[in-house]
């Protein structure tokens, strides 16, 4: 590997043929043994950012530097320096396990008993030994994913790229999928990794970035980000089948005109403010729902979490986002003209 | 040669994919069996006919069940192509650092050897049901060494289709495309028994001449005044698919 960071981008934006703008001049580093996340919700622009590094997609503009090597100039440098492993794809069902693996290794490079070797240490190492014989094609949820970390592991890369590595797992699965990359992290493999899941984030990433709609929102570290939020969180949980009703309006201009009120915005039929002090606000609040005739099923006040930094800056939850998301997927199916899902 | 040594990985995974799936191989086989059964045994009675070149119509019909299960296999290499690209085994094999065009041959290659494997088949099958070939031992490597070539050309077209539309309805369907160039030819009758545009459209497909060639060394031997130009134009129809799939392949990963 040369010298810089791990992942270097400058004013990197992605326009699709068909006018789609998916990235739109994001700029951000990862230092060399890092753990990054790169957080948004679907459509934001996170897996066409992910292939953009890993040269499976060209840029429009901007500069992008992986492994201290140019993409564009360098790819195949590049290709040979990171692993990748991107939303379930590219397994082959019909092989082995073990031939999987040892087609990756013999691909980047290695000779017949090197890959015979490493495969065998990555089966052990992800806890496939059992099935190594089985094929892909048999394989759970969280096995796929773990023979997939496997191959991108195979030729020992610097830097390690995942799509959303967890998306669709069970939480067991989800765990045991943590410990191998806070483990390899441990060995000095800088990760990158996509996520829409705000405890993965938190749990995995000394830094992270948040984009939304191609453009990146917030950048920090998880405790700086929620440091950065202020306060504490009121959620009201209320009854109204309709949260376009004219009474949720008239609840939510009462609430940001109280004082100590930072920020508040509706989402998932619910009410969510920053407020300087959560126990001072909270009756306040309580009075300005009465006079709007809605009636409170729940009140919470917490510290923020990494939900709240997103709202914070997006105006939006994250879940609420995925409703109209995919804009990303769809439009990445209508250029390869399939539908990749 | 580091391109020979990736093809080479990627052609080994291509023919397990092949063998892991019995059953397109039975299918194969099958197929080409039911076209002597279903076609040859109604059609027995041709031979009679003034002109007709060959005394066993299984023999005549030899040539065209070998051709057209080739040509077929077309689009047979197109859906291959197609599962691997919608899996996202492709994009896996472009994130490595081997060369684009080993990928590309490592795939051409399998639809070779799915060819030559299907023409072996077909080939015991006609001698199982006492089909001579004329041409002898060498005339029916010469047949395989001929049909692996165009197994490659046909899977030139298939991958063109599967890149150009990248949809499972086509690509599926495609096999409609392969058909006025497996059946616009001498298939069960030769080309001067045949009249009007049928004959003329004939004249101008490419696969008849190969068709006759083959042909031509199964009922009758090396007739070079038959089997010249079949070989001429394989060569050249198989130089110009391959290099249109090797343009559409690089457009189409770029």
């Amino acid at each position: 590997m040369t010298n810089g960071p791990a992942v270097l981008v400058e004013g990197l934006g992605k326009t699709y043929p068909g006018g789609v703008r998916a990235v739109d001049g994001i700029s951000f580093e990862v230092e060399r043994g890092e753990f990054f996340g790169f957080l948004g919700p679907n459509g934001a622009g996170k897996t066409t950012t992910i292939k953009i590094l890993a040269t499976l997609l060209p840029k429009t503009e901007g500069r992008v530097e992986v492994a201290g090597l140019d993409v564009t100039r360098d790819p195949k440098a590049v290709r040979q320096a990171i692993g990748v492993a991107l939303q379930e794809v590219g397994l082959d069902d019909l092989s082995k396990g073990r031939d999987f693996l040892e087609l990756q290794g013999l691909l980047y490079g290695l000779s017949r008993a090197e890959a015979r070797e490493r495969a065998a240490e990555l089966l052990e190492l992800v806890g496939l030994s059992s099935v190594a014989d089985r094929r892909v094609g048999s394989y759970s949820g969280g096995m796929r994913r773990r023979i997939d970390l496997a191959g991108a592991l195979m030729h020992n890369p610097g830097v390690l790229f995942l799509d959303e590595p967890t998306t669709g797992l069970d939480p067991q699965s989800r765990i045991a999928v943590w410990e191998h990359l806070e483990e390899l992290n441990a060995r000095g493999v800088t990760i990158f990794l996509t996520t829409q899941h705000m405890d993965e984030a938190d749990r995995l990433c000394r830094r992270l970035a948040i984009i939304d709609h191609g453009h990146l929102v917030a950048e920090g570290s998880p405790a700086a980000l929620k440091a950065g939020v202020g306060g504490d969180i009121v959620h009201v949980a209320f009854n109204s089948d309709d949260s376009a009703d004219d009474r949720v309006d008239a609840a939510l201009a009462a609430v940001r005109d109280l004082p100590g009120i930072r920020q508040a915005d509706f989402a998932e039929r619910g009410l969510t403010a920053t407020v300087s002090d959560g126990g001072a606000a909270a009756p306040a609040i309580m009075t300005a729902f009465q006079d709007a005739n809605l009636s409170i099923a729940n009140l919470s006040i917490t510290r923020p979490s990494l939900d709240d930094v997103f709202l914070q800056h997006t105006g939006r939850q994250i879940r609420d986002s995925d409703a109209d998301g995919d804009a990303e997927d769809r439009m990445w199916s209508q250029w390869m003209g399939v539908n990749r899902r | 040669m580091l391109i020979l040594r990736e093809s080479y990985f990627i052609y080994v995974r291509n023919l397990k994919t092949w063998l892991a799936q019995p059953w397109m191989i039975v299918a194969a086989v099958l197929s080409s069996a039911f076209m002597f059964l279903f076609f040859g045994e109604p059609l027995r009675g041709i031979t009679a006919l003034p002109g007709f070149p060959a005394d066993d119509y299984q023999a005549f019909l030899a040539a065209m069940v070998i051709v057209m299960a080739v040509v077929f296999s077309g689009s047979d290499m197109a859906m291959v192509l197609l599962t691997d690209m919608m899996s996202g085994y492709v994009d896996k094999l472009l994130l490595s650092p081997v060369n684009r065009f080993s990928i590309l041959l490592g795939t051409l290659l399998i639809g070779g050897t799915r060819a030559m494997a299907q023409v072996l088949a077909i080939i015991l099958v006609a001698s199982a049901i006492g089909v001579r070939f004329e041409g002898g031992v060498l005339g029916i490597l010469g047949v395989i060494v001929a049909t692996t070539l165009l197994g490659v050309a046909m899977g030139c077209v298939g991958l063109i289709v599967a890149m150009r539309t990248r949809s499972v309805q086509v690509t599926v369907n495609s096999w409609l495309l392969f058909m006025p160039l497996a059946f616009l030819t001498s298939a069960f009758m030769p080309r001067d028994l045949l009249t009007g545009w049928f004959q003329v459209a004939v004249g101008l497909n490419p696969i008849e001449y190969i068709m006759v060639a083959v042909r031509a060394v199964i009922i009758e031997g090396w007739v070079w005044d038959s089997i010249l130009p079949g070989i001429w134009i394989l060569l050249a129809t198989t130089a110009v698919l391959v290099g249109a799939a090797t343009y559409e392949y690089r457009r189409a990963t770029n």
